[in-house]
């Protein structure tokens, strides 16, 4: 009986890891179409970034990362720690804190002239750090349910640690192609 | 009553209506084929109320994979490849062969906008957007066989250029800049349009393609030039629109 | 509380029938445009017969240049987003994944009605669109930037244009997770791969080319969306050359979802005709891995051919052609699941009930429909052919002929398994052939005014002089094209009055021998008492053997025979 449970939960943990896959890799597309649109733009423009734009707050941006970065390690020690609660939490507060963060850095470059309606470095850089922030506000409202219980279900943990882990990457490529090179 | 396209008036207009006709011939030769399988198995493999066995085959046995594949690769081969060859030819050699440094070309830029076609020729000076420039709109008049080199460019949305006597088209995009080329094999009117939804008066952006022997052409030219320099004088903003032919 | 839950179910045979009466209201929508656009074609400018007036009230009951751009832009986005998807991929997916594959549901029912009511919800948006300011989306089913844009559109109807396929998207993104999942975790015991029907590997295919280009959309239509409404500018031109976005950035993302696209719209089809021909054939499927192959190679290279939409863009020499000798190319795997539909019609001992009349309909459409696609393939021609009606003819002869008809031969074929009554066969077979007629008459005029070079989108063709002759043509096509919309209320009405009336259906009226046919019609909530334990593969009709010895002409695929008896007994028995 109990045997033919854990063979239920093995079989059922493997197909939701095989749909959030799936569903990853539609995400991966997604994002991989705007990753395009931008190298077209990049190509494309006569000097890159366009001259006359505000300074990207790239100081700002490298602590968001570190910020996301942090939010996915304490996803991975939740996964494995007597209490899992706790450091799902930390990495609820995290995710809200590179949302606060960014909504500032946005802010920041509106101000300075630098909003999505200011040309085409704007554009880029607005659209896929809004849709990427879209993005974490999910993780952000699937995390908070799966933590919510008082012992939170090991397996939704995991998936859960998985789309935060691809968030975080598809941030460092951000980060990599909008602030280092 | 017969349809078909209008008359070819070009030169490489043929070689558009030959791979049509190519095409027509190869493929309704498949086609025809498969009208006849299908009219013998439904006139001839029929259950009949059950009467009839079929032949029991999974048809994976290497000869049946055999067959399949010789089929499709003599289709591939005998369509396919030789269009393939065969446009590939027409396109280096002749559509997309440009009249760069052609000194019988006709040189045109045109602007798409919604609704209408501005084409400008360079004046005396041979160079475009000045105040010699001969602007004509929704006409185009060409001298007959010479190359007619176009440029073209969009002011707003995307258009595309359509000369069906020409059997050619090509898109005008804003933002960048096309081409396009063709040589009028007799002269006379046709009519050119434009082959991308643009808006709701797409279909009124109506064009005519004056095609002149060469002596006429030359006649209206110069008269053309004169009037433009004329009335230039007052408002060149027409005469200056256009761009630096090399840029684009 | 009954009723919300039945609603809201979860069952997969709930929400496929849910996305069928979504779908074919969307296709009644679709098709009452069709004709207004062919009344227009016909008489320019003439008042609309009988409903006029009450249509377009502002423009004295005449169809007016703006109403003719919008007809033809949400005729597109329905028939495809709204009608075929819905039906071919939501209903016919939902249905037949786990009753085929020997499953009691998706591997996600939830997530599966929120996929419906996504799709429901855009519809919502779609229909709003229409009576908003400033006008319904007009910008083509393509939606060209910067036509698209505030430039071209500037009325919120385009917006929610863009919102609605974004919606429609999610809804088929959350669907192919579910579908692919559920193939490969779900399969009943003994249900390997090549023991799946081809209806399967159809929707599989599809579901991996909406799982990996759906997205390549959704980024097109959100900077579309951004560029509309916070004055970006990935598709606006700058003031000077390549100082900005650039429209055929707009045209790459698009396309490299729409050519996909419309391999994910004939792919449900191609299995669904491939298992049907076999069934009323009463044989197997001829070169059945041949087929799966053809399937999976025409999944692999549908993103690299999306280029010969764009041939006279001004791309470059090289890229133009590569594209034109990939197109070619997956012409090739065509051509080999082609060749194996008429192998398996060789030689068999055909029924011509009504499923399998439409299915050879389609045999024939999607011969013309296809065998025109090389046409537009050749650079040389396609520059010609380009945007005139020759590509209108070759798609609606693939999309609304041959996918239609596998549409019809599949709700024909599955009517008794889901509603648990038989449709009408003298109303079918009179409705076939109204159909097929007057279709071809409709596809095939089509083709003959692009040849002839007719431009499409075009609202009044008297405007130029060289296709005033085209005009009588243009007549009977419409005309043709009424009698084809007529001939859809003998459906609607055999559709509904088998609903209600139909004969009462057994298990297995077909004599088939996949597994939904061997539970009863309808099948119970929970699909299979007992898992199947799936022996061989799902064509087996009409071994000699068989008719010998058990006096029937089909095996269901967990019937095991002679050798497969033996094995039979080898596997192990399942938990639960
Ligand atoms: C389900 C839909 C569907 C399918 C399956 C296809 C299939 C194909 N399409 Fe089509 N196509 C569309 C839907 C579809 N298309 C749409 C909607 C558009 C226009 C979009 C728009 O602009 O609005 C379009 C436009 C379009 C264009 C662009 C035209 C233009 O705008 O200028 C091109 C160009 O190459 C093309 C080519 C092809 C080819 C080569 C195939 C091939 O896959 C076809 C392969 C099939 C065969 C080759 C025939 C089968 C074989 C036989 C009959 C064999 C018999 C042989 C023997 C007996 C030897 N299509
Ligand atoms: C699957 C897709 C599909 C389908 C089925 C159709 C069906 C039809 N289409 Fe469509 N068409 C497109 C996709 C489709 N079309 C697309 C993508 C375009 C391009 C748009 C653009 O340019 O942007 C287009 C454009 C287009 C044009 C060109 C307009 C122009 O460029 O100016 C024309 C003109 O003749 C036309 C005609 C028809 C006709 C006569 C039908 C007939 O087959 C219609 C017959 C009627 C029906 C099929 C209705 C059936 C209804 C039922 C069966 C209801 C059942 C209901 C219940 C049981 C409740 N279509
Ligand atoms: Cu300009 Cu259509
Ligand atoms: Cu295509």
């Amino acid at each position: 009986m109990s045997a033919t449970r854990a063979f239920d939960e093995r079989r059922k943990n493997a197909t939701a890891v095989v749909g959030l896959t799936i569903f990853l890799g539609t995400l991966a597309m997604l994002f991989a179409g705007l990753f395009f649109a931008y190298g077209v733009m990049r190509a494309q423009a006569p000097a890159w970034p366009p001259p006359g734009l505000p300074a990207l707050p790239r100081g700002a941006l490298a602590a968001n990362t570190l910020v996301l970065v942090g939010a996915s390690l304490a996803l991975r020690r939740a996964r494995r720690a007597e209490n899992a609660r706790a450091w799902a939490f930390g990495a609820l507060s995290l995710g809200a804190a590179f949302l606060v963060a960014q909504a500032l850095v946005w802010r920041s470059l509106v101000l300075a002239g630098g909003g999505p309606s200011s040309g085409i470095y704007g554009s880029v850089f607005f659209a896929i750090s809004g849709l990427h922030a879209l993005h974490v506000v999910g993780g952000v409202v699937a995390l908070a349910a799966v933590a919510a219980p008082r012992a939170p279900d090991a397996r939704r943990l995991a998936l859960c640690a998985r789309y935060w882990d691809f968030v975080l990457v598809v941030w460092l490529i951000f980060f990599f192609v909008a602030c280092v090179r | 009553m017969s349809y078909g396209p209008p008359r070819d008036v070009s030169v490489d207009g043929r070689l558009v209506d030959g791979a049509f006709g190519y095409l027509t011939r190869a493929t309704g030769v498949c086609f025809a084929i498969v009208v006849l399988v299908l009219a013998i198995v439904v006139l001839f493999h029929r259950s009949r109320g059950g009467a009839r066995v079929p032949h029991y085959t999974h048809g994976d046995r290497p000869r049946h994979h055999v067959l399949t594949a010789l089929t499709a690769l003599a289709m591939f081969v005998g369509i396919d490849a030789v269009l393939a060859g065969r446009s590939m030819g027409h396109l280096q050699s002749r559509f997309w062969k440009w009249p760069d440094g052609d000194p019988k070309a006709v040189r045109v830029e045109v602007t798409a906008r919604q609704w209408a076609w501005t084409f400008r020729l360079a004046g005396p000076d041979d160079r475009f957007g000045t105040r010699d420039d001969v602007v004509m709109v929704n006409e185009l008049r060409v001298p007959v066989d010479r190359p007619i080199y176009l440029k073209l460019r969009s002011r707003d949305v995307i258009h595309s250029l359509y000369l069906p006597s020409f059997r050619t088209k090509t898109d005008a995009i804003p933002g960048s800049t096309t081409r396009l080329w063709f040589q009028a094999r007799e002269p006379g009117r046709t009519e050119l349009g434009c082959a991308q939804h643009c808006g709701v008066s797409h279909y009124k952006m109506r064009g005519e393609l004056d095609v002149m022997p060469a002596a006429d052409w030359e006649a209206w030219f110069w008269r053309a030039v004169d009037d433009a320099r004329l009335h230039a004088g007052a408002d060149a903003s027409v005469q200056l629109d256009g761009w630096d032919w090399d840029q684009g | 509380m009954k009723l919300v839950s039945r609603i809201f179910s979860i069952d997969h045979k709930v929400i496929a029938k849910q996305f069928l009466f979504l779908g074919l209201a969307f296709l009644a929508v679709g098709g009452f445009m069709a004709m207004l656009i062919r009344w227009q074609l016909a008489h320019p400018g003439a008042l609309f017969p009988v409903v006029g007036r009450a249509l377009f009230g502002a423009a004295g009951g005449i169809i007016s240049p703006a109403a003719y751009t919008s007809l033809f832009t949400m005729h597109g986005t329905i028939m495809i987003f709204f009608a075929v998807t819905p039906i071919l991929i939501g209903a016919f997916g939902n249905f037949l994944i786990p009753l085929m594959i020997g499953a009691r549901d998706m591997s996600f029912p939830r997530l599966n009605a929120l996929s419906f009511w996504t799709m429901f919800a855009s519809t919502a948006v779609l229909t709003a669109s229409f009576f908003v300011p400033l006008g319904a989306p007009a910008a083509g089913w393509t939606a060209y930037a910067t036509l698209s844009t505030a430039i071209g559109t500037p009325g919120l109807g385009q917006t929610l244009w863009v919102v609605a396929i974004y919606l429609n998207g999610a809804s088929s993104i959350m669907g192919a997770v579910n579908y692919i999942t559920t193939i490969v975790r779900e399969r009943a015991p003994g249900m390997t791969w090549l023991r799946l029907p081809l209806t399967i590997w159809g929707l599989l295919m599809t579901a991996i080319l909406n799982a990996l280009f759906v997205p390549v959309l959704a980024a097109g239509m959100v900077l579309l969306f951004f560029d509309r409404v916070f004055g970006t500018q990935f598709f606006i031109a700058g003031s000077t050359i390549k100082g900005g976005g650039d429209p055929i950035l707009y045209q790459h993302l698009f396309w490299l979802f729409g050519h996909p696209e419309v391999y994910i719209l004939i792919l449900p089809a191609w299995g669904i005709v491939g298992d049907l021909l076999s069934f009323f054939a009463r044989k197997p499927a001829y070169g059945y891995r041949v087929t799966v192959g053809a399937f999976v190679a025409v999944t692999a290279l549908s993103s690299l051919v999306y280029g010969h939409h764009m041939f006279v863009t001004g791309m470059s020499p090289l890229l133009g052609e590569s594209f034109m000798v990939l197109t070619m190319i997956i012409s090739v795997p065509a051509v080999l699941l082609y060749l194996n539909w008429l192998g398996t019609l060789w030689r068999g001992a055909m029924r011509l009930d009504t499923p399998m009349l439409y299915c050879l309909g389609l045999v024939f459409t999607f011969g013309v429909g296809g065998l025109t696609g090389l046409f537009l393939a050749d650079i040389t021609s396609d520059i010609y052919l380009h945007d005139t009606f020759f590509v209108v003819g070759h798609f609606h002869l693939i999309m609304a002929a041959a996918v239609l008809l596998a549409i019809f031969a599949g709700i024909h074929f599955w009517f008794p398994k889901m509603f648990g009554r038989r449709m009408s066969e003298p109303l079918g077979k009179l409705h076939f052939w109204l159909t097929i007629v007057s279709l071809n008459v409709v596809f095939g005029g089509q083709l003959v005014i692009g040849w002839a070079g007719m431009q499409r989108r075009l609202y009044d063709p008297s405007v130029y002089e060289f296709l005033r002759p085209l005009l009588a043509l243009n007549r009977h096509i419409s005309t043709a094209a009424f009698v084809l919309g007529a001939s859809q209320l003998i459906f609607v009405l055999n559709f509904f009055w088998s609903l209600a009336r139909g004969e009462k259906a057994e298990a297995n009226p077909w004599g088939v021998g996949t597994l939904e046919w061997t539970v009863p019609s309808p099948p119970p909530e929970h699909n299979f008492d007992e898992i199947p334990v799936v022996v061989h593969g799902p064509h087996e009709l009409g071994h000699p053997d068989v008719r010998t010895r058990l006096g029937k002409d089909w095996l269901a695929q967990n019937e095991a025979f002679g050798e497969e008896a033996e094995e039979a007994g080898a596997v192990p028995e399942v938990a639960s």
